[in-house]
């Protein structure tokens, strides 16, 4: 094919730099990479054609940074920007200045960007289209009313303070009689918190799943879904597994949430990739947010469609049309995404740091790592906990977790903790074995994270390694046959 | 009190020996101990041995003897609080020769966007603040030493 761009600048770091960077060059381009100092050992600027540095207070900050990154790309040469997720992936103004200095922004547009990053734009344009969301009411449009319209949302719903956040002053109600009662409590949080006694209320969904839809759209309006991912096993309300199919659709939920999602990105003028999220439960499902960009979780799709995904977004950014059409895509098999982080889950998830000083990524049939680091690599708190991601394939959902099961089991990274002993140990409950992991199940059972005791035979095998391997002990018992030999010499 | 190698807050006196085949022998408390041919991924830094065994990863720190005899004779009458995680400080609530209650809030600290409240761990007395707002400081380091007043 004949690109218009012969070069594509990645705005962003870790693993998704890394994997960016593989398919820009498996399409014949040319990749570039921007970095902070702290990253210039890093895999993405190893495996990338051309490396450019740039400064921030924090390293962060340089990442953020977008004149400083849009004059890297026209210094380089590149004729198109990449932002990966995070950063500046979702920030409109920087696709604007991509596309002011001649670069072409791989995402949608500007506008779309900002219609649909705003949680409330967004839920207006898709209420008008008469898709779902969480039923709700908002005291300030009318108080007298607020009590009658929040008993209309249904039981139980959520009460929560309209300038709240951080789960302060909120409260499930789960009977009309309850309602005045926690009214006025709500309120006088609200007051005591955030100085704003007006409340919100809006549908609770009881052990709510996350539900999200792939979608792809090009610029000659054709606009595809590619299926469900789901995202429940989370803590601290941040994903760390994903799979597709989601078990906890029927087919024809499956349907309409698929259906709902290419909607919502037909109306909002979609184009591009991105990411239509839902909550479901109890039969039902309501729209949350979009994301306007690639997510972590897209390698669970590309596994079970045999599709590229950072492929079809430099396609489509060129201006090609869409390869197939909906009735193409036949997903096939069942895929887990688990995020290598930089954690203990034992002691709450806090971060950790350190050095990489062995690293042995497992490999094998239905098995793929997007990695990020490469031993002797330090792991500093200066960014996202992310490190890997390990993606398993299997025909079924049980060959997957098998899979999965011992490819985390393989799976060696030493010098810094890391949560692969955990998501070991994940894949074996009960719970998710049976696909019934909710989103508060991590955080409502912290002893899930517990590292098990060790057996005898165990704590046996780890002090005769670490003894072996220690110098001092080595040198101790080394002292002994030339003392040895010295007091046979001497009698003799 | 010989070597020992500290696993999970305990610690294990080990001790090597030449074996006939050229290798070591590990010894722990009379018996000869091995691995049983089980699969042991071990790297070295320092005195941390960090190792892999079945899909689970554990530190090990040799400790030295007569650091041994040091620490515990540290310990006694002083009590320390440590960084439970690598981050930076935001607040400083005590100074140098305050009482503090156990349980009192020292100081707030900051990792990757989250902050956590470093409590006293007994009553005391504030001997030294180690740290300022805006330090950083990686895991375990010591935050605040106590002088805990005999009972």
């Amino acid at each position: 094919m004949d690109w218009p761009f012969r070069s594509v600048l990645v705005a962003n770091r870790g693993e998704i730099a890394v994997r960016i960077v593989r398919t820009v060059q498996r399409l014949g381009l040319r990749a570039v990479v921007v970095h902070h100092e702290i990253d210039a050992g890093s895999l993405a600027v190893a495996r990338a054609d051309e490396a450019i540095e740039i400064e921030g207070a924090t390293p962060v900050a340089a990442y953020l940074d977008a004149a400083q990154i849009v004059a890297a790309a026209v210094t380089a040469g590149a004729g198109a920007v990449h932002p990966g997720y995070g950063f500046l992936s979702e920030n409109a103004a920087f696709a604007r200045a991509c596309a002011d200095a001649g670069l072409v922004f791989i995402g949608p547009a500007p506008d779309v960007i900002e219609r649909m990053g705003n949680k409330i734009t967004a839920r207006g344009i898709v209420a008008a289209g008469g898709f779902p969301v969480a039923p709700s009411a908002i005291e300030s449009d009318d108080p007298s009313t607020f009590a009658a319209r929040a008993g209309r949302i249904g039981f139980p719903l959520l009460l929560k303070p309209a300038s709240g956040g951080g789960g302060k002053g909120m409260h499930v109600v789960r009977e009309a009689s309850l309602l005045p009662a926690a009214t006025l409590r709500a309120r006088s949080e609200g007051q005591r918190y955030f100085g704003d006694g007006s409340l919100y209320a809006e549908r609770f969904v009881e052990n709510p799943r996350h539900i999200e839809v792939q979608v792809l759209g090009d610029h000659h309006g054709n606009l595809v879904h590619l299926f469900e991912r789901e995202c429940s096993v989370q803590r601290r309300f941040q994903k760390i597994v994903e799979e597709t199919p989601s078990p906890a659709l029927g087919a024809e939920l499956r349907n309409d949430i698929c259906a709902a999602a290419a909607g919502i990105a037909r109306r909002a003028g979609y184009t591009n990739a991105g990411t239509v999220e839902f909550i479901q439960g109890g039969g039902e499902f309501f729209f949350l947010e979009m994301n306007t960009r690639l997510q972590v979780e897209h390698p669970v799709t590309e596994e079970l469609l045999g599709i590229d995904l950072v492929e079809q977004q430099l396609r489509i950014a060129a201006g090609e049309r869409l390869a197939f059409a909906q009735a193409d895509l036949q997903p096939r098999g069942h895929a887990f995404e688990f995020r290598i982080c930089a954690e203990d889950p034992a002691r709450g998830y806090l971060p950790t740091t350190g050095r990489v000083l062995a690293l042995q990524e497992p490999s094998g049939a239905g098995v793929r790592v997007d990695s990020g680091i490469a031993a002797g690599q330090t792991v500093t708190a200066a960014f996202d906990p992310l490190l890997a991601k390990l993606v398993v394939s299997g025909e079924t959902r049980i060959e997957a977790i098998a899979r999965a099961r011992q490819a985390l089991h393989d799976y060696v990274l030493l010098g810094c903790k890391t949560n692969i002993g955990f998501l070991h140990r994940l894949t074996s409950h009960p719970a998710f074995v049976a696909g019934e992991i909710h989103t508060g199940f991590l955080d409502a059972d912290p002893d899930v994270a517990g590292e098990p005791p060790l057996d005898e035979p165990s704590l046996n095998a780890l002090l005769a390694a670490a003894a072996r391997a220690s110098r001092p002990l080595r040198d101790a018992a080394d002292a002994v046959p030339s003392l040895h030999a010295a007091i046979g010499a001497w009698h003799n | 009190m010989g070597h020992a190698l500290l696993l999970g807050g305990q610690l294990h006196e080990v001790w090597l020996s030449r074996s006939e085949g050229g290798g070591y022998d590990v010894h722990l408390g009379g018996k000869v101990i091995g691995d049983h041919g089980r699969a042991v991924a071990v790297a070295v830094s320092g005195d941390d041995v960090h190792l892999h065994l079945d899909g689970e990863t554990h530190v090990i720190c040799f400790v030295d003897a007569l650091e041994r005899h040091a620490a515990a004779a540290s310990e006694e009458g002083g009590a320390v609080a440590r960084a439970p995680m690598p981050g930076n400080v935001i607040a400083v609530s005590v100074a140098a020769g305050d009482a503090v209650r156990r349980g009192q809030p020292l100081l707030v600290i900051e990792s990757m966007k989250m902050e956590t409240t470093i409590t006293a761990p007994c009553d005391g007395r504030v001997q030294d603040v180690h740290v300022t707002v805006g330090r950083t400081f990686e895991r375990d380091a010591v935050l605040v030493t106590l002088e805990v007043e005999a009972a």
